[in-house]
Parts: C-alpha cells; sequence; structure tokens
C-alpha cells in the first residue's frame, strides 16, 4: 500500500517536472505561468488514482490488493498523459487547478458535515435496532437495569435506563458543579478585579492547567486517592451506604477538572460587560464587591449561564472519571456517598469484550449514545443561544 | 449611616477573601495532583521502563510499547486532521460563499468540537470496525478515530488564527490581481501559520491524552510487544495508565504513576511549545 | 483657600504606565458654581475628572502626585476611603450608561448600597425626588418598572444624572454629558445644569465653546496635559491672555 501511494506521487510529481518543461518551451504569455501548467498535469495524474484508492480502501479493505493497484496505476497515467496533451501555449492552466483547489478545500470542509451525519446515521440506526427490541417508553422511564444478565431470557427487563441517566445527571450536573460553579465564577472574578496583575499573570495560565490534564489522571486520582477518602469519612459519619465507589468522589474530580472552563466562559461573560457600567456603579460610591455582584453579574448572567450549560454537558459526557470511579451498579439514589453509575459508564461497560454486533447489549449502548449525543447537542444549542443572547445585547 | 459603611466595609473584605479561597483552592487541586503523582511515581521512572513493554509482573513491565503506539496514534492523528483542518478553516474563512450551507458546515463544527469524545469512540466502533472491518486495537482505527475528533479543534483554531490575518494585506494582493486562491496560499496561509500550528499542538495534545474512545475500539488487550505496523494490536499511554491502575499488584500502582508522570511531561512539552509559538506570534504582530 | 472653595487641586500630575497625562495642574472648585474644563481630545480634562472622585484607582498602570483636597480634606490620604469620596463626589459620563435594570432602580441602586433609605415608601420618595431633579420624573411617573434601556439618549442620560442625584453628593463631575446627545437632549441637559447649579458644585469636561460660555463660570483651558488658562467664562472667552487659547476658541486648532 505505502509503495502503491509512493508510486502514484512519483507519477505526479514527474507529470509536474513535464507540464513545466513544456510550458518553459512554449513562449510566454500573460497570466500563464509554467508552474500552473506542471501543477495541472500533476493534479490530473495524482487525483484520480488516489480516488479510486480511497474508494476501493473503504470498500474492499486490506485484501486483494494487486487489482486496484494496477488501475490506480494505469489511471494516472491516462490522466497524466490527456492533461499533458491538453497545454497549449496560452493554455489557462491556472484558472483550472484553482477550481480544482476550491473545489479539494470544500471537500475537506465536507468532512466535518459528513461527521456529523455519520455520527446521527449510525447511532439513529443501531439505536432503531435497538428500539425495535426494547421499547423507548421501557428504556427511559425504566428502572431496573442488568443488562449483563439478560441474555437468553426477556430482552425487556434490565434495560431500564432511568437509574444510569439519574446518576449522570447527580454526578455531572449536582455534584460537579456544586464544585465548579463557585470556584471557578469566584476564581474569575479574583483573578479579574482583585488580583494584582503579577498574580495574574501566573494563576490565570495555572488553572488552564487542570483542563490539560487528561481524564485518565483525574480517573486515577479518583480511584485511589478521593474514593476510599470519601468512604472513610461516610464510614465516620455512620453512613451505612458509604462506598469505594461513590457518586461523591467521582463528581468532586470531575467538579475540579470542570473548574477552568467555568472561570474562563464567567471571564469571558465579565469582560464584555462595557466598562463604563462598572465606573458608574463605582462613581456611585459602590464597594468593588457591589459593583460585581449588582451590576456584573447580573448583565454577565447569559453568557455565565451559557458557559454552566457547556460545563454540564462536558460532565456529563465525561467517561473516564466514572468509569474509574463510579460504580458498574445502576441505582437511584441521593445520598451522595452510595454508589452511582452514569451513561457513559455504562456505554463502556456494555462494549467490553467481544460483543456481537447484533446483541442487545451492545445495540443498548448505542441507544444510551444516541441519548448522550443528543442532549449534548440540546445543552450545547441552548449554551450557545444564550451566549449569543449577550453578544447581542451589547451591540 | 456609621455602622452601615464598617458593615460595607467587612462585607468588601469577606468577599475578597472568599475569591483569594477560590484561587487558592483551585490551585491547590493542581498542586496536590501533580505532586502526589510526582511522590509516587518519579522512583518507577528508569531507562528499563522507558524502553520497555507490558509485562504481567510490576518489575518487568515498561511504557516503550505504549509510547510508540501514542506516536503511531498521534502522528497519523495529526497528518490526517491538520491538512483537512487547515483546508476546511481557509475555505470558510476566505473562499466559502456567504450561504445556509457555510452557516451549515460552521454549525457541525462547532458541534463536534463539543460531542463527548466516548461518542467519537461510538462512531469508530461501528464505521471502522463494523463497516470496513479493520482490525481491532490498531493504531490505524485509533489514529482515524482521535483525527474526526480533533479536526473540528483544528478548524476553530486556524479560523481565528486566518481572521486574525489584517483585511489590508489580502486588499493590497488582490489589487496587484492575485486570485482569490493565491491570496489565501501566498498571503493569508503563510500569516496565519503560527496560530493554526498552536490550534494543532492543542488538539493533538488533547488526542495524545484520550482514553475512552480508544477503549471502545478494542485498546484494552494486554500487548506485550511494541506495535510494528499501523495494523498490529498496540495500546497508547493512557490506555496503560488504565489498565495498569486496575491492577491488583501493588507494584503496579508505582509504575501507574510513574505512566502518568511522563504522559504529563509530554503534554507539558506540547503545551508549552504551543505558548511559545503564540507568544512569538503575538510579539512579531 | 476661601471659603466657597469645594474642591482644591496643587500640583497635580497623572501618569498613565510611562505616559504623562496631567502635568502640575492647580485649580480650585467653588461651591456654587460651574467650572467648565475645555481643551482639544487628550489634553486631560477627562483625566483631571477620574482623579476627583479617584476613578483612576481602578485604571492598572494609574499614578497620581499631588494634592487633591474636598473640605479641606486630602482625597489621596490613606487614610481616605474611595467608597465614601465617591458617594460625595457624583459623575455622569460621557454617553449615557444606565445599568440593564429598571428605570427605579437605577435611581435606588446608590440609595441602596449607601443605605440611605428608610422603608419602601421613603425609598420611592426619595427616587422621586431625584427624578424631579433631573427633570426626568414628568416623563417616567408612569413606567418606572420599564428597562431603563427603553428611554431614549436624552432621557437615558438625565436617568444617569438622576442616579447620581439620588445619592446627594455635593460635587457632580460630568464628563462630556451631551456628546452623544442630539440638539434637544443637549437643551434639557444645559438647563438642567442651569437648575443644580448652587446647589452642587459642578465640573463639566465639554468640547463644545459654546456650551462651556452658556453653561459655566469658570473655565480652564488644557492642552497636552497642561492647564493653559484659567479664569472667568465671561474673561476668558472674550479676551484671552493666552494665544493659544485665543486660537483654540476662535476654531484655529482643535
Amino acid at each position: 500500500m505505502t509503495a502503491l501511494l509512493l508510486a502514484v506521487f512519483g507519477l505526479a510529481l514527474i507529470g509536474w517536472l513535464a507540464g513545466h518543461a513544456r510550458a518553459l518551451a512554449f513562449t510566454a504569455s500573460r497570466g500563464v505561468l509554467p508552474r500552473q501548467q506542471g501543477w495541472y498535469v500533476a493534479v490530473w495524474t495524482g487525483l484520480p488514482a488516489l480516488a479510486l484508492l480511497l474508494c476501493w480502501a473503504m470498500m474492499r479493505p486490506a485484501d486483494e490488493i494487486t487489482l486496484p493497484a494496477m488501475l490506480a496505476l494505469l489511471l494516472a497515467l491516462v490522466g497524466g498523459g490527456l492533461a499533458f496533451a491538453r497545454l497549449r501555449p496560452g493554455f489557462a492552466a491556472g484558472k483550472r487547478v484553482e477550481r480544482i483547489v476550491v473545489a479539494a478545500l470544500f471537500a475537506a470542509s465536507m468532512v466535518a458535515i459528513v461527521t456529523t451525519a455519520g455520527i446521527l446515521l449510525s447511532l439513529l440506526w443501531e439505536g432503531g435496532r435497538f428500539f425495535a427490541i426494547v421499547p423507548a417508553g421501557e428504556f427511559l422511564f425504566g428502572t431496573h437495569w442488568s443488562p449483563q444478565t439478560i441474555e437468553g431470557g426477556d430482552p425487556t427487563a434490565g434495560m431500564g435506563a432511568l437509574p444510569l441517566f439519574w446518576g449522570s445527571f447527580f454526578i455531572g450536573a449536582v455534584i460537579a458543579m456544586g464544585v465548579a460553579v463557585p470556584l471557578g465564577l469566584l476564581s474569575a472574578i479574583y483573578l479579574s478585579h482583585y488580583a494584582a496583575p503579577r498574580t495574574r499573570r501566573w494563576a490565570k495560565p495555572a488553572l488552564e492547567v487542570l483542563a490539560g490534564i487528561p481524564t485518565v489522571v483525574y480517573g486515577y486520582l479518583a480511584a485511589v486517592t478521593v474514593a476510599p477518602a470519601i468512604r472513610d469519612l461516610g464510614v465516620a459519619l455512620g453512613i451505612g451506604a458509604a462506598s469505594s465507589e461513590s457518586a461523591l468522589a467521582a463528581g468532586l474530580v470531575m467538579g475540579v477538572m470542570i473548574i477552568p472552563f467555568v472561570s474562563s466562559t464567567a471571564d469571558d461573560a465579565l469582560s464584555a460587560v462595557p466598562r463604563t457600567l462598572a465606573e458608574a456603579s463605582l462613581a456611585l460610591g459602590a464597594t468593588p464587591s457591589e459593583t460585581v455582584r449588582h451590576v456584573l453579574l447580573p448583565t454577565a448572567l447569559p453568557g455565565i449561564a451559557g458557559g454552566v450549560l457547556l460545563a454540564v454537558s462536558r460532565a456529563v459526557g465525561e467517561t473516564m472519571i466514572v468509569v474509574m470511579a463510579a460504580s458498574s451498579v445502576a441505582t437511584i439514589s441521593a445520598n451522595p456517598f452510595a454508589p452511582a453509575t452514569t451513561v457513559t459508564r455504562q456505554i463502556v461497560d456494555l462494549l467490553t469484550g467481544e460483543a456481537t454486533f447484533d446483541s442487545a447489549k451492545t445495540l443498548a449502548a448505542f441507544a444510551l449514545g444516541l441519548v448522550l449525543f443528543l442532549l449534548t447537542l440540546f445543552l450545547n444549542f441552548v449554551a450557545l443561544a444564550a451566549m449569543r443572547r449577550r453578544g447581542a445585547a451589547r451591540a | 449611616m456609621r455602622r452601615h459603611a464598617r458593615r460595607r466595609r467587612a462585607a468588601e473584605h469577606r468577599f475578597r477573601l472568599l475569591g483569594r479561597a477560590a484561587v487558592a483552592v483551585s490551585i491547590g487541586c493542581l498542586l496536590f495532583l501533580l505532586g502526589s503523582m510526582l511522590v509516587a511515581g518519579i522512583g518507577g521512572i528508569d531507562g528499563h521502563f522507558l524502553r520497555g513493554t507490558d509485562a504481567t509482573e510490576a518489575t518487568r513491565a515498561g511504557i516503550g510499547a505504549a509510547l510508540r503506539g501514542s506516536l503511531m496514534v498521534l502522528g497519523l492523528t495529526l497528518a490526517l486532521a491538520l491538512p483537512v483542518g487547515v483546508l476546511a478553516a481557509l475555505y470558510l474563512e476566505e473562499l466559502a460563499p456567504r450561504s445556509a450551507w457555510a452557516t451549515l458546515i460552521e454549525g457541525s463544527i462547532n458541534n463536534l468540537a463539543a460531542v463527548p469524545s466516548i461518542i467519537f469512540g461510538l462512531l469508530g466502533l461501528l464505521l471502522f470496525l463494523g463497516t470496513m472491518g479493520l482490525p481491532r486495537s490498531a493504531p490505524l482505527v485509533g489514529g482515524l478515530t482521535l483525527a474526526l475528533m480533533t479536526m473540528p479543534v483544528i478548524v476553530i483554531a486556524g479560523r481565528s488564527a486566518i481572521r486574525a490575518v489584517p483585511g489590508s494585506i489580502r486588499e493590497a494582493a488582490l489589487a496587484v490581481g492575485a486570485s482569490r486562491v493565491q491570496v489565501t496560499f501566498h498571503h493569508v496561509l503563510p500569516r496565519a501559520w503560527p496560530g493554526i500550528l498552536t490550534g494543532a499542538i492543542i488538539g493533538g495534545s488533547r488526542a495524545l491524552g484520550e482514553t475512552a474512545p480508544l477503549l471502545l475500539i478494542g485498546m484494552r488487550a494486554f500487548i506485550p510487544a511494541a506495535p510494528t505496523g499501523m495494523t498490529e494490536p498496540a495500546t497508547v499511554l493512557p490506555v496503560q495508565i488504565f489498565l495498569w491502575s486496575d491492577q491488583i499488584d501493588r507494584g503496579f500502582a508505582e509504575k501507574t504513576s510513574a505512566a502518568i508522570v511522563v504522559l504529563l511531561v509530554l503534554l507539558f512539552a506540547m503545551n508549552g511549545v504551543a505558548a511559545w509559538l503564540r507568544h512569538r506570534g503575538e510579539v512579531r504582530r | 483657600m476661601t471659603a466657597g472653595t469645594k474642591m482644591t487641586v496643587r500640583d497635580v500630575s497623572v501618569w498613565y504606565g510611562a505616559k504623562p497625562a496631567l502635568s502640575n495642574v492647580s485649580l480650585d472648585i467653588e461651591r456654587e458654581e460651574v467650572i467648565a474644563l475645555i481643551g482639544p481630545s487628550g489634553c486631560g480634562k477627562s483625566t483631571l475628572l477620574r482623579t476627583l472622585n479617584r476613578l483612576n484607582d481602578s485604571v492598572a498602570g494609574a499614578r497620581v502626585q499631588g494634592l487633591v483636597t474636598l473640605d479641606g480634606e486630602d482625597v489621596y490620604a490613606p487614610a481616605t476611603d474611595p467608597v465614601a469620596l465617591r458617594a460625595r463626589v457624583g459623575m455622569v459620563f460621557q454617553a449615557p450608561n444606565p445599568f440593564p435594570k429598571t428605570i427605579r432602580e437605577n435611581v435606588a441602586y446608590g440609595l441602596r448600597i449607601h443605605g440611605l433609605a428608610r422603608g419602601r415608601a421613603d425609598l420611592d420618595a426619595q427616587v422621586e425626588r431625584a427624578l424631579t431633579r433631573a427633570g426626568l420624573w414628568a416623563e417616567v411617573r408612569d413606567r418606572l418598572g420599564d428597562p431603563a434601556l427603553s428611554l431614549s439618549g436624552g432621557q437615558q442620560q438625565r436617568l444617569c444624572i438622576a442616579r447620581a442625584l439620588a445619592v446627594e453628593p455635593e460635587v457632580i463631575l460630568m464628563d462630556e454629558p451631551c456628546s452623544a446627545l442630539d440638539p434637544i437632549g443637549t437643551a434639557r441637559i444645559e438647563e438642567l445644569i442651569g437648575d443644580l447649579r448652587g446647589r452642587y458644585a459642578i465640573c463639566i469636561v465639554t468640547h463644545n465653546m459654546q456650551q462651556a460660555a452658556r453653561v459655566s463660570q469658570r473655565t480652564a483651558f488644557f492642552d497636552a496635559g497642561r492647564l493653559i488658562e484659567y479664569g472667568a467664562t465671561s474673561e476668558l472667552f472674550t479676551n484671552p491672555r493666552e494665544t493659544r487659547t485665543r486660537d483654540y476658541i476662535t476654531g484655529r486648532y482643535g
């Protein structure tokens, strides 16, 4: 395969050189460069062959390489030869190459749409197959979740995902936000309105570092250090349900991870408030904290709320921390010391091992993925709308 | 009146303390995390650890194979995501007609950047393993999956870098008769390059630390040998950390922390380069 | 210091970072007068205004040297609380900047933070008094709960004046208060300044020479961070001592 690619690129290079040399022999004419003629031949040599190879790789991967290889090389020779034959003095190769370049740029930007569509379609497809077996109402509102034990028996029993949704909400939107919102918001306020410039210069990047640490590291910290400490605390407080797979441990660590998301969006929203509003408040004799609480925060509220929603979306989609520190057993409990599980955790658990693509277990993972995708899509949409409204109010 | 003023001063003082405490707690968490990993792991880092492969015994286990796997996956990710991302960013900023279509592309890029990484794992599992039949656990599939995830990050960074190029430069080039494509590639791209590169490094460092989508495409097996090809089974550093964190053998605790230290050093180095590039760009401008 | 002097400025210099904005300025603000600060853009007149209520404190890198007093007390003394100072020295800004709250809440804000109102009825009464004094009461009495941003530009600026008046300041600083308004709005504000004179010491920055001549009793002309000429408005406009002043007021530059 590598050799084949090299051969195609080599032919394209030869095409460039040939086209360039040929064009040099023409008398120069305005607006037509030999270099462009070279590119014209090279593009027609390389592109069709590469496109063919790509299609082949998608449809018949890895096996039977001789036939497509021959075809590709033939296509390269024919394409290059035809292009070469079209070269004339004054032939506007530049325009044609540019049209191809624009098409290539357009194709690159299409990758995003194709990916989005791919995600949506594959989740809808697999999810649809799941809902053909398990009724949607059963799945969304059922409270009994034990998919690992259902093989053979009634597939709809044990497919109630409500405890998972609750766990994701409780860990991601309640506990994690309980940590991240106050810490992130107060940090942003302190660093932008109180701290000396010198403190700000090192403290702001230091906070950002929290967002750059891989989630597997947070997961390890949660599992090894935080979770046992929380369990011991729970036992000391006399809480019977205290577990080493508690919602609290995963949520706390997740909250720390989310701090910089909240603080940086809050910082943006606060600094978008017109300076003269803050000065008007100060000039009336308000203290800095009164100015922040009564003028800056209310004005920046849509932006801050949008940032918090984005943070919730990130927390709900976070996987490694809950895989390593939360529980695999699904229960509905508002006790933070009790074990809890989440949608993301169950997706990983369901797809562990060599499951076939058709089993209800595997399909359930995609159904969960569909719910997660739609939820984060919705949160992001609302968040961006809130943040845009702030932008409109400013203008 | 005087009592009221005193109360206000006290409230001001409390608020300031509260803010300072929030910063202190946040940065304290960071220091605790870094410190505890360093203390637990620094002793486990030696030449054998950096070169070795995974093993059933903690004393013989190393991260050489995982490092190699990480580099292969990261290389493929960037090789795919960087060109596609840069071209898409150039198209959206410089050439796209203002249309509903461009808005749709924009919207899907912004949305992809916020989709949980595990969703990309589901897509990779279905598309690359299920439909295309590529081998499980291979750097090829890992790189493809992470490339889809990294591309939007690069597009977004690239667009803001391209937008920062002053319009006067475009107008100057257009005025001497350059075509839009020539303006884009001769004038805009070179000026935006440091910013694009910064975005690529940040996207790459995110891909380097990513675990969840790779678990879904089968990268969770015990791999006692370094991968030699893109389709061989391989493991990557974050997955290795995840696998070791589950081991009962106490010896692996030190190994896990040591691997985390190595991963963090790599990430900080990448981010340091990105910060340096950005700083240099700001100074020159 | 004469008995009628409210604020004094002695040898005041201000820097923003390394850049000097004001050098060695000395002048007095009298109790029952309007003083106008005029001069070309960037001459330091707004800087002086922001020095008087210590609003420059919140600007990173701003540095003030010299003596500013209010009723003989040093405004920049370590014991002076800028919060208390600003309650006594109110300010109106260049462009109307009402808070994005209701009309009523804009005026009530200062009263609330300073704890100046005893109960709701008292608060309402004080809000009404401030709005009346700012000449806005008749126009907004039926819509106090509407957002302040629904008012016209001129009304917004009078609301900002009412907001400043509500805390009963002794000095009012106005930074080009009419620059964003149409001629009708400008006329209303100028009329209002005439009504307020005598009750408050007023210091107004303006670009408009006619306005300075109409509303003020004294005028100070600044150029490039220095005070060039300072005296009775009638004197300064009809018979300036300095050529630069004459050139500026006759429109030869600036």
